[in-house]
């Protein structure tokens, strides 16, 4: 047993700590927020430089094909630095959809560019009024001819309007598929809704899309099982990022207590709030090494399957509760727009609503260990 | 990063667990005792350590000239792990605390006397520490040790000595020096449980055994006995826990309870419907599940630390009791909600679910956040040593 990283591990760590805190201080994560395009330019294309965004994609499609073990490391430093990129829904899910399931053609099309940040797609997973589930892919995929067309709407489609394709996930009569899609085709129409964290989000209406059965990745009616199988181990990198969010979040609330004085004395002198951080570092710390647990064991090829959303809902529900916790301790001030605490606190709760939310990771895990 | 036992781990881990199946005993592991089955407070029990003791499990980390093995703190750990999953006697007091202490302050004679007795399980030691007025502030021992001709007169009272009522010897902190600071004052002595100047009481608890109060009247202890030098009783305290990493308290019980109350849930129906079904039932079991994960993540944590040899894991320590206690108590607390009205059946009783070991549980554990250093006092060692935050009481 050892939790050490390893030399390359804290040189990735290091190089991706140094290079947000050049590229994306805070004042750039608040320009970010409701942007159109939503990631400023000259950070994505450091990350895709220095080979932070293949980081998952193997070195021949142009990655530098690290286990999920460094992505979380990578991960960790874009929640302590609260990175506004599309990296997860291009880098991981996107790419690792092309690396599951699509063709050679597919593959050598798109991931190059998706590794080096020249292209950017994004999965249009979930539905108005529909759930986490594969019931709530409802989407129609009609099949005509060789060809797919797609009817429906779309929510929640992060960075659509940067995207150079969505893998729109459908239904056909033969189960759920994902279908690369150009944004910019005839009857896709996209609208930015605003979120609570202000990451750009869109509602994605397709009417009576067009597109060529080569488009399709995997085998007909394949694509959830693809789908399930790549968000599982991109959650994990989730419970990295919320880690790394509070993380950050109570750093700032501690050094806050040191100075901030009340009754002559620095609020960390108070029990009452001392102890309420005692407990955040408690959670974080044993946190992280569950993160760095279920990263391990998929590094190792082991089922992550119990440890996947455990991560995810234990590391979650641990930045929602650390960053409420956080702006207690500042006091009034969190609550104005000026103070970074809120920063930690909004996007907190929107990681926990997303990709699998808390019924969803709670469910998972109670079929592993109760259904077997 | 490795997150596995290293194989000459692995295999002493194996070894230790086809020993424990094979030398299965229920009168010896009583897993219903909750925190009492790691005492050896029966004649069976004793004579289990016994056999610990000739598989050469007992000091494994001491010095060579001492007897032991010299081998890495670890083996102890996975050896305690796998005692108190098994609900058997463990390794710690004797070994651990008083054994390291000796072996580093205590002077010939003590160590001649006492550390071939540990060694194999001769002898049994109660500890002496809490007070009335001693608890979490446990530098404030007033029991009064009286210089007189030859050696020392201990007047007074000690609290919670949970060992006082089947040990041979009582390791006990007194006030030697009262005009000295609180955490100057101390000292250590060693003396006979059946001496006649000791009363013990027992104390009956919520859980299901007792702890004891001990009076001391004109209690004689000889000056070879006082361990280590005047004064420095605290620091020793101190100290021994700090070189005491690996066998503070174990993990395996409370993911023990965990295993025990999934494989109930999997089994029991409620309505004529499996309960496993019941979308209450899941979530609490997911939740109890994720944050057993992390009881053992944190578990992991302390051992690396303690492993890596440097600082004193006080930190990690402490994160892990403070998370893992709490939970230990939420496991139990959410299994009752489980089980419903029939979790209010006392423990014992065929008619309750898994014979009330819940019931029981809820009681014995309630503890568990107190003793050892309550949670209240790990947050304060977690806010000023972590998180670097000022003095706050």
């Amino acid at each position: 047993m050892d939790l050490d990283l390893s030399e390359e591990q804290q040189m990735i760590k290091d190089m991706t700590r140094g290079l947000l805190e050049e590229h994306c201080p805070v004042d750039v994560v608040r320009e970010m927020e409701d942007d159109p395009t939503g990631y400023p330019a000259p950070l994505w294309k450091q990350m895709g430089e220095a080979g932070l965004i293949g980081v998952l994609i193997p070195e021949d499609r142009g990655g530098s094909g690290q286990t999920l073990v460094e992505a979380a490391l990578i991960y960790e430093e874009i929640g302590r630095a609260l990175a506004p990129t599309p990296h997860f829904v291009s880098g991981v899910l996107s790419a690792g959809l092309l690396l599951e399931g699509g063709s050679e053609e597919q593959q050598a099309r798109w991931l190059p560019e998706i590794a080096s940040g020249q292209a950017v797609l994004t999965p249009a997973w979930l539905e108005p009024d529909r759930g986490f589930g594969e019931a709530g892919v409802q989407l129609a995929a009609k099949a005509e001819g060789d060809d797919l067309v797609l009817s429906g709407v779309k929510r929640h489609v992060n960075y659509a309007a940067a995207a150079d394709r969505l893998i729109v996930l459908a239904r056909s009569d033969e189960g759920v598929e994902l279908v690369l899609v150009d944004p910019r085709a005839e009857g896709v129409s996209l609208t930015q809704v605003r979120s609570q964290s202000g990451e750009a989000h869109y509602r994605v209406d397709l009417q009576d899309v067009r597109v060529a059965g080569s488009e399709r990745i995997g085998r007909p009616g394949q694509g959830w099982e693809l789908f399930e199988r790549v968000l599982q181990r991109g959650i994990v990198l989730l419970a990295a990022q919320a880690i790394g969010g509070a993380d950050r979040a109570l750093e700032i609330t501690v050094e806050y207590a040191k100075v901030r004085k009340q009754f002559d004395k620095p609020l960390g002198a108070f029990q009452a709030l001392a102890h309420y951080m005692s407990d955040a570092s408690t959670r974080i710390d044993g946190g992280r090494v569950l993160v760095h647990e279920a990263a391990w064991n998929d590094a190792q090829g082991r089922s992550i399957a119990r440890f996947a959303p455990m991560a995810k809902l234990f590391a979650c529900n641990t930045y929602k509760d650390a960053t409420r916790m956080c702006c207690q301790v500042w006091g009034g001030v969190a609550f104005t727009l000026e103070y970074d605490a809120q920063l930690f606190f909004r996007r907190a709760k929107e990681m926990q609503l997303s990709w699998w939310d808390t019924r969803t990771l709670e469910e998972r895990v109670a079929a592993d260990v109760l259904d077997r | 990063m490795d997150f596995d036992f290293s194989p000459e781990e692995q295999k002493f881990a194996d070894e230790v667990e086809e020993w424990l199946v094979a030398n299965h005993d229920p009168v010896v592991m009583d897993p219903t005792r909750e925190n009492f089955s790691q005492l050896a407070d029966t004649p069976e029990r004793r004579a289990f350590m016994k056999k610990l003791a000739k598989q050469g499990w007992l000091g494994m980390s001491w010095p060579k000239e001492y007897g032991g093995q010299e081998i890495e703190g670890v083996y102890e750990y996975i050896l305690n792990e796998a005692l108190s999953r098994h609900a058997a006697p463990q390794i710690g007091k004797g070994v651990g605390i008083i054994g390291k202490t000796l072996i580093r302050h205590g002077n010939e004679k003590l160590k001649q006397e006492f550390l071939p007795k540990i060694l194999s399980a001769e002898v049994e030691f109660a500890v002496g520490y809490s007070e009335p007025q001693a608890g979490s502030d446990a530098a404030n021992m007033q029991l009064k040790a009286e210089k007189v001709e030859g050696g020392w007169k201990l007047n007074g009272q000690k609290m919670w000595t949970t060992s006082a009522h089947f040990a041979d010897w009582y390791w006990v902190g007194a006030r030697t020096d009262p005009d000295k600071p609180k955490h100057d004052g101390l000292s250590l002595f060693l003396i006979p449980m059946d001496h006649p100047g000791l009363e013990v009481q027992s104390l009956p608890t919520v859980g299901k055994d007792t702890t004891n109060q001990v009076f001391f009247e004109d209690v004689f202890v000889p000056d070879d006995y006082l361990v280590g030098k005047r004064g420095q009783g605290f620091q020793m305290i101190s100290e021994a826990l700090d070189l005491e990493r690996f066998t503070m308290f174990t993990l395996s019980p409370i993911s023990e309870r965990t295993r025990v109350l999934v494989e109930w849930v999997k089994e029991a129906t409620r309505d004529d419907q499996p309960l496993r079904e019941a979308p209450d039932t899941r979530r609490l079991i997911a939740n109890i599940v994720t944050d057993t994960a992390v009881a053992k993540a944190l578990s992991t944590r302390f051992v690396c630390a303690a492993k890596s040899g440097g600082k004193p894991p006080t930190i990690q320590s402490s994160q892990y009791k403070l998370f893992t206690t709490t939970l230990s108590q939420r496991v139990c607390d959410e299994a009752l909600d489980i089980t419903g009205a029939a979790g209010t059946i006392r423990e014992g009783q065929d008619e309750a679910p898994i014979r009330g070991r819940f019931e029981g549980a809820y009681r014995a554990t309630m503890n568990e956040t107190v003793g050892g250093g309550s949670s209240e006092i790990q947050k304060n060692i977690i806010a000023r040593r972590h998180l670097g935050l000022p003095k706050n009481f």
